[in-house]
């Protein structure tokens, strides 16, 4: 009774905010697209929910996050539809939960569930050169898996092989760094943004030119990792700690190992939502790509149709042609991606104001040098989706005027102000638990299972720690 | 004070138990959140309780163990084991802030020193000394006349052979990292053979020792052996951190640390080894340096910190019979009572 009374308190409180929100609202912008900077408060609410009621609250946050989502979503609709009809809202909300959402949500899911039926078996013991190994191979593998695919297929075989060890958070918090994200820079499956500059005219080998990058960042970072992992490993084996290798010779046994087969099968549905819109059978006499309409322009493309279809196929095939003891060992539940469903398409939704004014605005802010770039996506990808961010930036390059470069579909780009886009779309997510869709799966995942992750705050603090000056030697190296 | 104590053993123990429960009804191979040993990590969650400014550690483990619980698909059982978590969360809640203001005492050092020696081994314990010594003070031939004075087992490189059996591992390939049996060729290191590998043996190797450096693999392999043989006789182990290895799996032993002054170490080992001074002194410092360094990584402590044992001798003092003496008497007072297997 007492929590229903405090939800309800909640829910009047976003009212009364929506109601200020659209007297604050100039009655000028009215019909027009670009809402005021109002509009952005329920997206720093949600994020403050999601950095503070973990700490403060735990066990009601867990109960309630989809009122929550639902309140703050009802935060921006609300004074929307008052600002800018219902219609237009209608068609932003859509826009976003079927073009967005949906399919970032399937291929969320669908790697879940294929990666959560494959589990590793023996007695590798986790130890710092052991977990730079794995880390340095998963960083590789995203950009050919995607790094969703990467860091749903490691996570598990990480976790387990450091099951002795006390710290181990630094572990998953340098895996999402890597795997979850710098590691996906080198090819369009790798990263959604890369995959959005290829269907705008990239060559779809021209990110391999962000190799020395990469290769500079993983080297700098694993280092560094290697000398904190092997701090808290000698801490740990001076508390008495020690794997169990008490058999002579390590047996590595992949159960599963079938599911590699859907995983594939998933990187190709990925890959086909890239290349099938270009296609003219995909497409109408206006240009626009065919589908199925849903409201006003909002249309859900036969390309995402043909994606959603590959996935939750190769999931559901992917779960009847595996034993359940596999998914029982992997401890398989659908806690973290009914987490990441909920919290995702609260952000999604009340991100959309910040998307709108930054595309409105993101051409009149005077960026014209490759390190501006770098920082200004980097910083607006680690709190926004990074793939329209991306385009973003790409636009605003491609209309500076450039006569040399990458031609694409958004105009002439230099090669080295397109690598600072990529990068900094790419990199910089991992700033953040929202800043990439892995990340926070990788945080649920692993506090599900005994790694006792930071909060939102406190993994910004890991972010300022070590990622950001490895992005300063980026910028001096790589974009002066 | 003892009440507390008992008290918070046994939420502990609770809170020990409920996190196995909790990972057996998963049925998940990815790890618990306590996988320490049982007694130690019962010992530690105590402390945690009484340590104000360490209880969010406490609260932190907790919490981990519900977020596991909370995925438990039967509901009989998720309901069952929530209930014991959140009274478990209760009585720790409850716990009196008081409860780590009651003494000065440190539990943990108070259980291992002199005062309490004659408490310290129960009736099934076996009677375990581990010496450290430093090379040249005649740590190794007080080590080997006390367990011959004491009847009991000595061991020193015979405890890396038998690691090298279960490794299945060939002694040739391997050094053993801290005996002194290679002290006239100091340069000599494990990873020595490394560089001639081929990559087939490197691959055999990383299974051999589950992808541990051999020198840890050996380490690992080492504790689970001296542990084994404190469980089942009375022995002296020279050196490889055996007092930290029996006191983190709660096995009661005897420490103690021989040394003696630089320059009386200096001319022994010129007169035993037949080096001259300088090479007598490379030597002496070499081993120092590498013995001080192998503790400190496997144990966190410094190599002959006096702190870290109960007993320290200055050999140069004492003499070997003296020394041994000196230990014997020690034995004797702390009136050991041997099982009924060594009698």
């Amino acid at each position: 009774m007492k929590k229903l009374s405090a939800l309800a308190a909640a829910l009047l409180g976003v009212l009364a905010f929506s109601v200020t929100a659209m007297a604050e609202s100039p009655a000028g912008e009215t019909g027009t697209a670009v809402p005021s900077l109002l509009y952005c408060i329920p997206f720093a609410g949600i994020l403050l929910c999601i950095a503070l009621f973990p700490l403060v609250k735990p066990t009601w946050w867990e109960e309630h996050q989809a009122p929550v989502v639902l309140a703050w979503s009802l935060a921006f609709i609300v004074p929307f539809v008052i600002g800018f009809g219902a219609h237009h809202t209608a068609e932003v909300v859509l826009e976003c939960i079927i073009n967005d959402y949906l399919t970032f949500i399937v291929l969320l899911f669908g790697l879940f569930c294929v990666a959560g039926n494959i589990t590793l078996e023996g007695d590798l013991a986790g130890s710092p050169r052991i977990n730079v190994g794995l880390l340095l191979f998963g960083t590789l593998l995203s950009s050919w898996v995607g790094t969703t695919g990467a860091s749903m297929l490691m996570v598990r075989p990480i976790i387990k092989m450091n099951s002795w060890r006390k710290r181990k958070r630094h572990i998953m918090i340098f895996f999402i760094f890597l795997i979850s994200n710098i590691g996906g820079c080198l090819t369009p499956i790798g990263d959604p943004p890369l995959l959005m500059g290829f269907m705008r005219g990239v060559p779809f080998f021209w990110s391999l030119r962000l190799l020395p990058i990469l290769a500079f960042n993983a080297a700098v970072l694993l280092f560094v990792f290697y000398h904190l992992d092997m701090r808290a490993y000698r801490k740990d084996i001076a508390e008495g700690r020690k794997p169990d290798i008490s058999k002579p010779g390590t047996e590595i046994r992949i159960a599963g190992l079938h599911n590699l087969i859907f995983l594939a099968a998933i990187v190709v549905a990925v890959l086909l939502s890239g290349t099938l819109p270009s296609l003219p059978l995909f497409r109408n006499a206006d240009g626009t790509v065919r589908g199925i309409p849903i409201l006003g322009e909002v249309t859900l493309t036969w390309p995402a149709v043909i994606e959603i279809a590959i996935i939750l196929a190769s999931a559901w095939l992917s779960f009847r042609t595996t034993s359940a003891k596999v998914r029982t060992e992997n401890h398989f539940t659908w806690g973290a991606i009914k987490e990441v469903a909920i919290l995702f398409i609260g952000i999604f939704i009340t991100m959309q104001p910040a998307l709108m004014i930054l595309k409105a605005n993101g051409a009149s802010l005077g960026l014209d040098s490759p390190y501006q770039m770098f920082w200004a996506t980097g910083a607006l990808s680690s709190f926004l989706d990074n793939t329209p961010t991306y385009l973003v930036f790409l636009t605003t390059a491609g209309s500076l005027g450039f006569t040399e470069g990458i031609a694409t579909a958004l105009g002439t780009v230099p090669a080295k102000m397109l690598v600072a886009i990529s990068c900094g779309a790419v990199f910089m997510g991992a700033n953040t638990y929202i800043g990439n869709a892995p990340n926070f799966m990788v945080k649920s995942i692993s506090d599900e299972n005994g790694v006792r992750m930071p909060s939102f705050f406190g993994y910004i603090l890991w972010s300022l720690g070590f990622l950001i000056p490895v992005f300063i030697l980026d910028t001096l190296i790589f974009f002066l | 004070m003892k009440q507390h104590r008992e008290e918070r053993i046994a939420l502990a123990t609770r809170i020990y138990e409920l996190d196995g429960e909790v990972y057996r009804c998963l049925g998940s191979n990815l790890g618990r959140v306590f996988t320490g040993k049982r007694d130690a990590t019962i010992e530690e969650l105590a402390r945690l309780m009484c340590s104000s400014e360490k209880s969010h550690y406490l609260r932190s483990e907790l919490a981990l163990i519900s977020n596991m619980a909370r995925t438990i698909q039967d509901k009989p059982t998720r309901a069952r084991l929530m209930r014991e978590y959140d009274s478990i969360l209760q009585e720790v809640e409850s716990l009196p802030t008081s409860f780590g203001r009651v003494d000065i005492l440190d539990e943990q050092m108070a259980s291992l020193n002199a005062a309490s020696l004659s408490d310290r081994f129960g009736k099934g314990d076996h009677l375990v000394i581990c010496i450290g010594r430093t090379y040249g003070s005649a740590g190794t031939d007080i080590g080997f006349a006390l367990a011959d004075a004491l009847h009991i087992n000595y061991y020193d490189t015979e405890i890396f052979t038998e690691v090298l059996e279960r490794l299945e591992a060939e002694q040739d390939h391997v050094s053993d990292f801290v005996s002194f049996s290679h002290e006239k060729n100091p340069n000599v290191t494990g990873d020595i053979h490394d560089r001639k590998m081929t990559l087939k043996q490197r691959i055999r190797e990383f299974s051999r020792y589950h992808g541990l450096s051999k020198r840890d693999a050996i380490f690992f392999n080492e504790s689970d052996l001296l542990c084994e043989k404190a469980r089942t006789e009375d022995f002296i182990i020279m050196g490889r951190c055996g007092d930290r290895i029996l006191s983190h799996n709660g096995i009661p032993h005897l420490s103690v640390f021989i040394t003696a002054p630089f320059e009386k170490r200096v001319q022994r080992i010129m007169a035993t080894d037949d080096l001259t001074e300088k090479q007598a002194r490379k030597l002496l410092k070499t081993l120092d340096r590498r013995h001080g360094s192998y503790y400190n990584f496997y144990t966190g402590r410094r190599w002959g910190d006096p702190n870290s044992y109960d007993l320290c001798i200055n050999s140069a003092s004492y003499g070997i019979e003296g020394s041994v003496e000196l230990i014997k008497r020690m034995v004797d007072r702390q009136s050991y009572k041997k099982p009924a297997s060594n009698k």
